[in-house]
């Protein structure tokens, strides 16, 4: 099921509902919805924050079969592997540590599979996750 | 829908989800806070990055004046994305029961 987006945090509320509903209808456990939802919120805010200017909406797809498939095209973005390994020290003490730079690194942790393409302004982000059934 | 109050015994109580769009409520919050603090989240279902960058913040501002945030009753999904976050060394984290 797809479904269009603005380009906004506002619209993070709605990106959940949508989500949630198509997960609910198949009666996923909570420990495939949670890290769904959480990686296509990381996922989200990216293209939101790395394109202040673009106004286009980002088109999301949540599949469910033997995994959760879910896309997010961002059309008119600039190009931003999310597949790239970050450096995210994690044993930092706390006064080297700095807010930011999580979203990533936890869609990475959490997902099963990533995958990115980008191509003429088209940037694709495509994750799976066991569905748990 | 994500809600922050303080509880009758002064614990600060989280409900909902803690996403991007709900970080501003969540810090014009706990940028009040001034000494040690327990943060219930018995009820609070979902935390994003964002929401961990609030956290970060007040657990760096509170260090500041000799104090810190214990966390408590976090549901296991939380305690997972801590766990991957690397907070178990820098909070006093506490799973729910």
């Amino acid at each position: 099921m797809r479904r269009d987006f603005k380009r906004h945090l506002d619209s993070l509320g709605g990106l959940y509902e949508f989500s949630e509903a198509v997960m609910a209808e198949r009666k996923l456990p909570d420990g495939v919805r949670f890290p769904v939802h959480l990686a296509m919120e990381e996922l989200f805010v990216n293209m939101v924050h790395y394109n202040p200017t673009v106004t286009t909406d980002i088109e999301v797809t949540v599949t469910v079969g033997d995994t959760v498939t879910v896309s997010l095209v961002d059309n008119g973005g600039v190009e931003f592997d999310v597949t790239t390994k970050r450096e995210v020290d994690i044993d930092a003490p706390l006064e080297e540590r700095k807010p930011g730079g999580l979203g990533v690194h936890l869609v990475q942790n959490l997902v099963d599979t990533l995958e990115y393409e980008y191509q003429d302004g088209r940037g694709e982000v495509i994750f799976t996750k066991g569905s748990g059934t | 829908m994500f809600e922050i109050e303080y509880g009758s015994s002064g614990e600060v109580i989280c409900r909902g989800r803690l996403d991007a769009a709900q970080c501003e409520r969540a810090e014009g919050f706990l940028s009040g806070l001034e000494g040690p603090s327990t943060l219930d989240f018995n009820e609070l279902e979902y935390i994003s990055s964002a929401g961990l960058g609030i956290l970060l913040k007040t657990q760096k501002r509170l260090a500041g004046i000799g104090a810190g945030l214990k966390i408590i009753n976090v549901n296991n999904h939380i305690h997972d994305v801590f766990r991957y976050s690397g907070f178990h060394a820098i909070f006093d984290i506490h799973a729910k029961e």
